[in-house]
């Protein structure tokens, strides 16, 4: 099993070295220039692999812990964070249900799902409900494909299920939360600098990214903060939203970051005009539904003794 | 109880090949397809998947609901890029106008000004082109998948026993879980909930939306207790798996498959060459005084 999952990672580098040659070769020596700059759909499948790596190298690097082992149960729980994702997303993405949207606030409240999941079952059913999630979703409504968009809403369930590698899920928090709130800062910061950035995630195209939409990170922060200390108490609810918060900063960025590459945005268009307005709003719907959800399933498990 | 896709064995060119054999070729269509942004390419597809759509043997009956659905979206989706020029910036840096027309009043100092132009109206119909096409041989599936060889299939593409089976069943959960979705929405309109009228704040809207979102989450944990069980009682995971149904390649499947690799390998060395980009026939620039 181990010697396998190297192979797989090895074959995962040299596919990626592959692509990188690929375009490098091709948009530096031999001046390609749909290689080089703009729309560039090759580089979606580098950024796949790039996540997939990340998740197994955080992986191989844990391997003893039980929060990675796989029985009926999780293959199960995948199965059913991945089919609620997908069905919540499509139901809520504005085609079915137009819950409305308040001055370019696209409302995805589907995000909690892999963020509880992660959180409740572990990283590998978090990974699985938010990459397979998605990609059923994207499906079910005809969209085209971003494989980039899956890893990262992979990736936000993996991180929320990472406090399951620790013994003391107190320990961890308050170093995730500060890095959190770093983070949140860094954005803000750059929103302010660059207020006439044009909003890339939300209808009205082509306007610049409200102040609604441009703070709600840091609405969704404080409110992860608020829940963080005055549900303290239940370690639970405050680790999910923790963890589920620093998912979401991580998997939104990892996808913003990686459209520098592919869609060719300046760094500043991928943070102001594509992270915020995507990520902020979704921290909103995880300081809320999170909780709910954990709040939910703990009386579950104390009603059946499971 | 499982609620399950409109899958029916017919006589159609998509059931004739090993599914595995059409997962491979979906997928090498929908990755060619994303390459391109020129209409003339793009109308290749678009034929492909036409043909694909009028030999499924679906009828208009069975998959009206869902193509409605989807080519409303198409429709949509193109006339919002054509009014608003978006998307297409990355792709043009000059527009030639055709007519500028522009409201009479002006909202909060924004004059609504539609400018259409040769370039703004051959991007939306290549979008068109491209979305209907993915969308066309994506909504197929479900409608001509077996059931039953969801498993097997992704673990033919290479997955993992347990993750093939997390795919089948996730596969199988979607329209439960859709259905699942829709009873509790009754449910609570019954007392006197209202998804379509939720109001008040930012915060309060996304916790109004707890009543639905919840119940169908835990309904749906609680629900895998069964499954888990009838699971752990046929010893799942305890030995390597064997599957009931077997796939085997025949020659058409190979072809299939050869044919969906030369279509990306053709693709990326279109791609590579430089062509395939945003394209506007000459003759229209000309037409309007280009």
């Amino acid at each position: 099993m181990n010697k396998k999952l190297l192979g797989v990672a090895v074959a995962l580098v040299v596919i990626l070295a592959i692509f990188l040659l690929v375009v490098w070769v091709g948009g530096n020596v031999l001046k390609i220039e749909r290689l080089q700059t703009g729309e560039n759909p090759v580089l979606r499948f580098v950024f796949v692999i790039v996540g997939l790596l990340v998740a197994l190298v955080i992986y191989l690097a844990t391997q003893q812990s039980k929060a990675w082992e796989v029985g009926t149960r999780e293959v199960v729980w995948m199965a059913i964070g991945a089919a609620l994702y997908a069905v919540f997303s499509w139901l809520f993405n504005g085609t079915v249900f137009v819950v409305p949207s308040i001055s370019q606030v696209a409302l995805r409240p589907a995000i909690a799902i892999p963020m509880f999941f992660g959180y409740a079952f572990g990283p590998i059913v978090g990974f699985f409900t938010g990459a397979v999630g998605n990609m059923f979703g994207d499906a079910l409504t005809g969209f085209g494909l971003y494989p980039q968009w899956s890893i990262a809403n992979g990736l936000i369930g993996f991180i929320a299920g990472l406090p399951m590698l620790f013994k003391d899920k107190k320990k961890s928090l308050d170093s995730v939360l500060i890095a959190g709130g770093v983070l949140t800062a860094v954005a803000i910061v750059l929103y302010f600098l660059n207020r006439s950035e044009l909003n890339q995630v939300a209808y009205p195209f082509d306007q610049p990214v409200s102040l609604l939409a441009g703070i709600s990170i840091l609405i969704g922060f404080v409110l992860v903060v608020v829940v963080r200390f005055v549900f303290g108490k239940n370690i639970d609810i405050a680790a999910a939203v923790t963890w589920g918060m620093l998912g979401n900063i991580l998997g939104i960025g990892f996808a913003a970051i990686s459209d520098i590459w592919i869609n060719g945005y300046s760094p500043t268009t991928a943070i102001v005009g594509e992270f915020l307005p995507a990520a902020g709003p979704n921290l909103i719907f995880a300081a809320i539904l999170v909780p709910l959800l954990v709040v939910a399933y703990a009386a579950v498990q104390r009603q059946s003794g499971r | 109880m499982l609620v399950t896709w409109r899958y029916r064995n017919r006589k159609s060119l998509i059931q004739w090949f090993d599914p595995r054999a059409w997962i491979i070729f979906y997928l090498c269509f929908m990755v060619c397809t994303l390459f391109f942004w020129d209409l003339r390419f793009l109308s290749f597809f678009f034929l492909i998947s036409l043909v694909v759509l009028i030999t499924a043997g679906v009828t208009w009956k069975e998959i009206r609901r869902a193509f409605i659905f989807i080519i409303g979206f198409v429709f949509i989706y193109a006339l919002l890029t054509f009014l608003t020029g978006r998307g297409g910036v990355e792709a043009y840096q000059h527009e030639h106008i055709i007519r500028s027309m522009s409201a009479p009043f002006s909202i909060f100092g924004w004059r609504p000004t539609l400018n259409i132009s040769v370039e703004r109206s051959f991007f939306a119909i290549s979008q068109l082109a491209r979305v209907f096409s993915i969308a066309m041989m994506t909504i197929l599936i479900p409608y001509t998948l077996n059931p039953s060889l969801y498993g097997i299939t992704f673990r033919g593409l290479g997955f993992p026993d347990k993750i093939a089976y997390a795919m089948d069943l996730t596969m199988r959960f979607i329209p439960t879980f859709g259905r699942d979705f829709q009873l509790t929405m009754d449910a609570q309109r019954a007392r006197g909930y209202e998804l379509e009228k939720i109001r008040g704040g930012l915060i309060e809207q996304v916790r109004k939306l707890g009543p639905i979102f919840v119940p169908v989450t835990i309904h749906a944990i609680i629900g895998s207790e069964d499954i888990i069980d009838a699971m752990d009682l046929r010893a799942f995971g305890v030995g390597p798996r064997t599957w009931l149904e077997k796939l085997t390649y025949r020659t058409r499947d190979r072809i299939l498959i050869a044919f969906g690799l030369v279509l990306l390998t053709t693709s990326l060395a279109i791609l590579f060459l430089g062509y395939g980009g945003f394209w506007v026939p000459e003759a229209f620039i000309r037409l309007v005084g280009g």
